[in-house]
């Protein structure tokens, strides 16, 4: 390396050790610890109504989804249509001790932080079990063994009276240091706490790449033959996949629990693991950052067509049918439009604007 | 220079506009909210009942209803989905809302916590019981389903020759659709004389041949259907084409259908032409096949702001008039105590809307009367059967017997 760590230009590997590198430059963690000092200050700094908060507080729990689901299907190659089901059975963890606890319970309201753990832990346990038709199956074959289990977890939780037979079990409010978190603060509050989960899963997962676990799940999805030959265990490999995958919904379900303060049916359904899978591809399926982008677009474009749909039906009410089925239409066509045009998602565009700027100030 | 005389007219325009607006405000505003289906699962009620809000509220303001102060209810559409619900109410709170008007089941039930802790009257689509339960804040607009089914069970027996009826229910697959079933069969064991042969959630099934045929072999004589319009009409139309269908009510041999509130309304006639001939529904609103004084001003309300015929002639518009009525009727009544207009107050007024204070909407066959330990409102319901293609009234406005009993 040069004695200049903080321009990419100029600087090559003379080791693994410093290819494996978080952040290449001292630049880029300067630029990303300022980052994240910023998402914990604007805050304090912005006042946000409660509405805004749920909406980026809902975006980043999708981040937390999408991460798993581009670990089983964009680093794995496993395609998974049964992402939400998962997510699901993070939820409906916090709901079963809501259910036979009451839900101000003690291990509700005080060890929530366990509780998402514990909701991550059955998450991957699930995961690993509908993992294992992966031994056996890929592809479509395998995608259709995914949609069946979000078919079963669907009919599960509809009927089953224990589970309020798919209607509101009611999650009671969180304890912190400084006592319940109210009504007022509630969204920020777990706008935080949410904060710090999507940053230690987000640094765990790139720690994970680097590891030669990480490198097995790339290893199987590109040729599980070829990757058996080199040693690596193929089966296993997927069915902790899945399970990695099962662990970041099964967090993103607790959150998800805690910040609605309350499990319905109706958040964890195909259509729910439709758009999972629509963010995944959006965002870069295969990238880190992609996990980030396609929540952040999905949710983005979601509100904005809402807003615009609004803003038209009023103007023109006898239209009202055709304005409010831009969203879906929308919805559709961006996925439609990305897998055409850009299949590598928006962390394409991101590594473009990077590789852009990596060389400066040599452009060539 | 050019450039500075436009920016000093726009400044002049501004000012001019911002004065009068504070002068066309002169009264009191005050702040609704309403998250319904508009579009997704069962937008097809959603839709015309948010006409019949919006056109109400225009009214009380066009008229003055409430002197210069006016009411301003902002309604956006939630898919049916209770996360955008929560949006929207987070949106609302956000806004200043002193009252908020809810839709489905779900998302009431999911709301319920947050209902209590902001102390904010709340009046839902949902006819739910379970609403009620620990909660302070939900009023029912009508009876609830539960006194539906049970009410047409009774109907049922009242109308039945010869021994015990036999039923079946035929109910949305979801808590909406089986909540009721469990009050129907409390009736049953507190004495009401049927028997309840069969409980069938319905699916997606275009077809119902092979369920019509098991009923039949079952010696079913009563369908009683809670869910939406689209299974009932499907069904309605298996029955008429396998020729199991009663021609009169109560006709040995074959089925008689009826249903709760959801079930019925111009749009399943609409879905099903003479096959819902003799079909038996159950409501709390005036339906336009009815003349009345009641229903010749909903027709003049959709008239005035310009809906399409379907609309005007709903009784989903009917409802969303209605808990617009209420609403206003609540704020005025309020005003009236000189009480300041808040969530509380407006509680409060409504709890007391009982006995001789009981309100008397054009909307619905029956006073609406809530108190601290009653929240349902219109506690009558009107029999309806379709008769030439339209509802008919069935008699006189009933109410349950036996949800008394069982509760």
């Amino acid at each position: 390396m040069s004695a200049n760590t903080w321009l990419a230009t100029g600087n090559f590997y003379t080791t693994y050790k410093q290819e494996q590198r978080t952040f290449s430059t001292s630049l880029d963690r300067t630029v990303f610890t300022f980052f994240l000092l910023m998402l914990f200050a604007w805050p304090m700094f912005f006042h946000l109504s409660n509405k805004y908060m749920l909406v980026i507080d809902n975006t980043l729990i999708a981040v937390v989804a999408v991460m798993g689901l581009n670990l089983v299907t964009g680093f794995a190659g496993l395609i998974s249509i049964g992402h939400a089901a998962f997510v699901g059975i993070g939820a409906y963890t916090v709901a079963s001790f809501c259910r036979t606890m009451g839900d101000t319970h003690i291990i509700i309201t005080h060890f929530w932080p366990v509780m998402i753990i514990l909701s991550g832990l059955v998450g991957a346990v699930f995961g690993a079990i509908v993992g294992l038709p992966a031994l056996r199956l890929k592809h479509l074959y395998l995608a259709i063994a995914t949609l069946s289990f979000q078919m079963i977890f669907q009919w599960v939780i509809n009927f089953m009276t224990f589970f309020n037979q798919g209607q509101t079990i009611s999650v009671g409010r969180v304890f912190w240091f400084t006592g319940k978190v109210g009504r007022k603060d509630h969204y920020l509050f777990w706008y935080f706490a949410i904060l710090v989960v999507v940053i230690i899963l987000g640094f765990g997962f790139r720690n994970l790449l680097k590891t030669r676990y990480g490198r097995c799940l790339i290893a199987v999805r590109d040729n599980d033959r070829a990757a058996d030959a080199m040693g690596i265990n193929p089966g296993l490999t997927k069915v902790y996949a899945f399970a990695l995958a099962g662990f970041f919904a099964g967090v993103a379900g607790a959150l998800h629990a805690y910040v609605y303060r309350g499990v319905g049916f109706e958040s964890f359904t195909l259509h729910e693991s439709i758009g999972y899978l629509a963010m995944a591809i959006v965002g870069g399926l295969g990238t880190l950052n992609g996990s980030f982008w396609g929540p952040v677009a999905i949710k983005f474009l979601d509100l904005q067509m809402e807003h615009l749909s609004e803003a038209i039906g009023q103007y023109m009410p006898s239209n009202m049918n055709l304005t409010t089925a831009m969203k879906p239409f929308t919805f559709g066509l961006v996925i439609v439009l990305f897998l055409m045009y850009e299949s590598r998602g928006i962390a394409n565009w991101w590594r473009i604007t990077k590789s852009y700027t990596k060389l400066w100030p040599f452009r060539y | 220079m050019k450039s500075t005389k436009i920016l000093a007219a726009l400044l002049v325009l501004v000012v001019m506009f911002a004065f009068t607006s504070t002068v066309n405000a002169g009264g009191k505003v005050y702040k609704v909210g309403l998250s319904l289906a508009i579009t997704g699962p069962t937008s097809d009620a959603g839709n015309p009942y948010s006409k019949g809000v919006e056109d109400y509220f225009k009214f009380v303001n066009e008229t003055k209803m409430l002197g210069d102060d006016t009411i301003d209810c902002t309604i956006r559409d939630d898919q049916y989905k209770t996360d955008i619900t929560k949006r929207n109410f987070e949106e609302y709170l956000d806004d200043g809302i002193v009252l908020y008007l809810n839709y489905s089941t779900g998302s009431t039930l999911g709301l319920k916590k947050d209902f209590e802790e902001e102390q904010i009257a709340v009046l839902p689509a949902s006819y739910h019981a379970g609403n009620l339960d620990d909660s302070n804040y939900i009023f029912l607009p009508i009876a609830s389903y539960s006194d539906q089914m049970v009410g047409l069970s009774e109907y049922v027996v009242k109308n039945h020759k010869g021994g015990k009826a036999k039923v079946a229910m035929f109910i949305h697959p979801s808590a909406f659709g089986r909540g009721p079933v469990s009050d129907a069969v409390k009736a049953v064991e507190a004495g009401l004389n049927m028997e309840i042969i069969e409980v069938v959630e319905h699916g997606k099934d275009l077809d119902n041949t092979a369920m019509l045929k098991r009923l039949m072999s079952k010696d079913v004589q009563y369908v009683i259907s809670h869910t939406v319009q689209s299974p009932v009409a499907t069904m309605l139309k298996d029955a008429s084409r396998l020729g199991l269908a009663a021609k009169t009510y109560g006709e040995e041999g074959k089925l008689t259908f009826l249903g709760a509130h959801y079930t019925g309304g111009n749009d399943l006639i609409a879905l099903t032409g003479a096959a819902c001939e003799g079909f038996v529904w159950t409501t709390s609103f005036n339906l336009t096949s009815e003349k009345g004084e009641g229903t010749t001003k909903q027709l003049e309300l959709a008239k005035l702001y310009g809906r399409d015929a379907k609309a005007a002639n709903s009784h989903n518009y009917a409802a969303g008039i209605m808990v617009a009525q209420v609403t206003t009727e609540a704020i005025a009544r309020a005003k009236a105590a000189g009480l300041e207009i808040t969530k509380q107050n407006l509680a409060d007024t409504l709890n007391a809307m009982n006995g001789a204070n009981a309100y008397h909407p054009y909307s619905t066959i029956g006073p609406v009367t809530y108190s601290k330990t009653d929240h349902a409102g219109v506690d009558m319901l009107q029999m309806y059967s379709v008769k030439s293609g339209a509802f008919k009234k069935l008699g006189a406005p009933m109410q349950s017997e036996y949800m008394g009993k069982i509760k």
